[in-house]
């Protein structure tokens, strides 16, 4: 039996083609083209019909004799903007929703909304707006506030309703005229998250109206077979290989590009002895996504987030500080761009190393200790990745980066800005997904969990 | 209908035996209890209630520093669009030997309603709750009519 997976990114369109074993896949062939951006399907079929070097392709895949998978985060993926009440509790839930679904959040809401917000949401109109608030039974008047608002206002968006219970009903009466989906609260209680139903909602959004605009239809039409937004296969594929692989519970997974630095991990928590635990409780699969950490389109932000650690590292040759600058500038308008020498090379070193740090000091939690006359206590927030050992680098320039050891740069984040800890790996063991397979074994992994979750782990190259 | 309360013991203090007993008490009462453990900071409190739609927030201090970790709670609320809201303290709520009536004075002038001391009835602090959670509620419907 054999597989194709291919996955239509912002820049190029890559595929794979796999012969699929018992436990394993065997990769056949691989090719990459640019990607299509006025007509993403023409892309699509040159990888496809390469990879298959057939005139039948199609005929082959709608007969159900090879089988396809593929992903998209082209045209600017998945955009979701979010709204909820308290910031730390009710928005920071639907964050956690739309990471999971494989979006990147692009403005975010809370409390009661003015006209200014709504300007703003006009003005960028997401793909979907995901509406939280209040706990089952909790507050409403801010949520039906909210909800006169985008009523009133010209948003044609998608609206996933997904707060208090007890107002759906009134949410539903004032946004009856737009595109709504009301779904079950994604925080129904403080101590208990719900982030599944928010995310199938917003993927069958995705489906049903999303795809059409950025022109994935027409694959649909040809090929029977549906797309999912790139960072939601990779989410599930995290999943399996939690799921399937011995050893493989607790890990980390760094997928940097160009435009952003995705982080997803795989753990339990579970606050140590003396520890006590303050927040919403962690889910088990968690993906965060920095859009000002890139390698080249969002170099320049991400020199400007990671300017203290920058600043170390060419303090010995303060020179460098404005050679560093230029060679950013150069990237960001050049996204091609490939180090010729190797002053070129270290500079991405060290923006890879300021990606890396930053985005893994965003995605775990913190640790402050409170002095009482007892002695100290923990206080922990967040993602406690502390007892994790095995972190993943994914995305092209990590693939290639043999000398770079993500583990070098976590450390370098132990506390943050505000002195409080970092709860990141304390020992890194550094994995690399040397053939960047990751993102096509995540769309392969939606057929053969447990074939692409066992590939995917035996080709990562240990430094 | 079910009244929600938020409890929890504030500042860093960790005296947990205290706290599960007033769950208990309450959500036997017929309270829906929004139990916050123990080392809960002031916005804490406050993002619950709010999330929640809480009708009281009762806070417990026993180890001795409840006046600092208290001092400008009401306020906080306030700011934070909780006006009004019922705010009960209780345990032991300073250090040393003090007339608890000194002591009600403190905190009532931080604008708690309602103080108690470790001894206190916990069935007299559920009447009480019923009572000012009552008169929460008509001057609430008052201002939104008056709105
Ligand atoms: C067990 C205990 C500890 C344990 C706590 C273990 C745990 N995780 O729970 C440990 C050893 C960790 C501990 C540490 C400390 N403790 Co201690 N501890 C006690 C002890 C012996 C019992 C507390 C208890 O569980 N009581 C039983 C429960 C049911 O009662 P309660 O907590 O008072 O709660 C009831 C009432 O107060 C009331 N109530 C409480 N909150 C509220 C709120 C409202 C709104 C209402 C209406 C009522 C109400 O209702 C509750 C239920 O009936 C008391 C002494 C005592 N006998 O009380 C000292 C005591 C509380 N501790 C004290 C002190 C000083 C400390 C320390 C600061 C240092 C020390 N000396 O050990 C540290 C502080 C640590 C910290 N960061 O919090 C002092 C406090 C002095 C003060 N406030 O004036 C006490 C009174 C001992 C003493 N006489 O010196 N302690």
């Amino acid at each position: 039996m054999k597989t194709v997976s291919i996955d239509i990114g912002s820049t190029w369109t890559k595929g794979a083609l796999f012969e699929v074993g018992d436990r394993d896949l065997q990769l056949l062939k691989r090719t990459v083209s640019p990607t299509t951006v006025q007509h993403l399907a023409d892309g699509f079929f040159q990888v496809l019909n390469a990879l298959l070097d057939d005139d039948n392709a199609i005929e082959r895949i709608r007969s159900g004799e090879i089988t396809l998978n593929y992903s998209s985060s082209a045209k600017g993926g998945l955009a979701v903007a979010a709204l909820g009440l308290v910031p730390s509790i009710t928005l920071e839930s639907a964050r956690v929703a739309a990471y999971s679904a494989g979006a990147k959040i692009t403005q975010v809401f809370a409390y009661r909304m003015n006209r200014s917000d709504i300007r703003a949401l006009e003005d960028n109109p997401p793909d979907i707006l995901l509406f939280a608030g209040g706990t089952d039974g909790g507050h409403f008047d801010t949520i039906c506030h909210n909800a006169s608002l985008l009523a009133a206002s010209k948003l044609d968006c998608s609206i996933v309703y997904a707060g208090n219970r007890a107002v759906q009903d009134e949410v539903t009466d004032l946004l009856g005229q737009k595109d709504l989906v009301v779904v079950e609260n994604v925080l129904p209680a403080l101590d208990q998250q719900n982030p599944d139903p928010a995310r199938e909602a917003m993927r069958s959004i995705f489906l049903s109206r999303i795809v059409k605009g950025k022109g994935l239809d027409e694959i649909i039409a040809a090929t029977g077979s549906e797309p999912v937004p790139t960072p939601y296969a990779v989410y599930e594929f995290t999943r399996h290989i939690q799921e399937h692989v011995p050893g493989w519970h607790d890990f980390m997974l760094l997928d940097m590009g160009g435009a952003t630095t995705d982080v997803y991990s795989s753990h339990d928590q579970c606050p140590p002895p003396g520890a006590v635990q303050r927040g919403l409780p962690e889910p088990l699969i968690k993906r965060t996504v920095e859009g000002d950490l890139g390698m080249r389109v969002s170099a320049e932000a991400a020199s400007e987030t990671g300017e203290a650690l920058i600043a170390e590292h060419l303090a010995h040759d303060p020179a460098q500080i404005a050679a560093f600058h230029e060679y950013v500038e150069k990237v960001t308008a050049e996204p091609d761009y490939l180090p010729q020498d190797s002053q070129g090379k270290r500079f991405d070193t060290l923006l890879a190393g300021a990606c890396a740090a930053y985005a893994c000091e965003r995605h775990a939690g913190r640790s402050t200790q409170v002095y009482t006359l007892e002695g100290t206590v923990d206080v922990q927030t967040g993602r406690d990745l502390t007892s994790v050992k095995k972190v993943i680098g994914s995305g092209g320039w990590l693939a290639n980066s043999k000398e770079f050891d993500v583990g070098n740069w976590i450390r370098e984040r132990k506390v943050d800005s505000k002195g409080k800890t970092v709860l990141l790996p304390s020992t890194v063991e550094y994995y690399r997904d040397e053939q960047y397979l990751f993102p096509l074994l995540a769309n392969v992994a939606r057929n053969y969990p447990e074939a692409a979750a066992f590939t995917g782990v035996a080709l990562l190259a240990q430094s | 209908m079910q009244e929600t309360i938020v409890i929890g013991v504030i500042g860093s203090d960790c005296h947990a035996v205290g706290n599960k007993i007033l769950e208990n008490v309450f959500a036997r009462a017929g309270f829906n209890v929004i139990n916050l453990g123990v080392m809960v900071s002031q916005d804490e409190y406050i993002d619950a209630a709010i999330e929640t739609n809480a009708q009281a927030i009762l806070i417990s201090s026993i180890y001795g520093h409840g006046e600092i970790d208290c001092i400008g709670m009401r306020d906080r609320c306030t700011e934070r669009g909780l006006d009004g809201i019922p705010l009960f303290v209780g345990g032991n709520l300073v250090i040393g030997k003090r007339e608890f009536k000194d002591v009600e004075v403190i905190f009532k002038g931080m604008g708690f309603d309602r103080v108690f001391g470790p001894d206190v009835d916990l069935q007299h602090v559920v009447d009480c709750l019923h009572l000012d959670i009552a008169a929460y509620r008509r001057e609430h419907q008052a201002v939104e009519a008056a709105a």
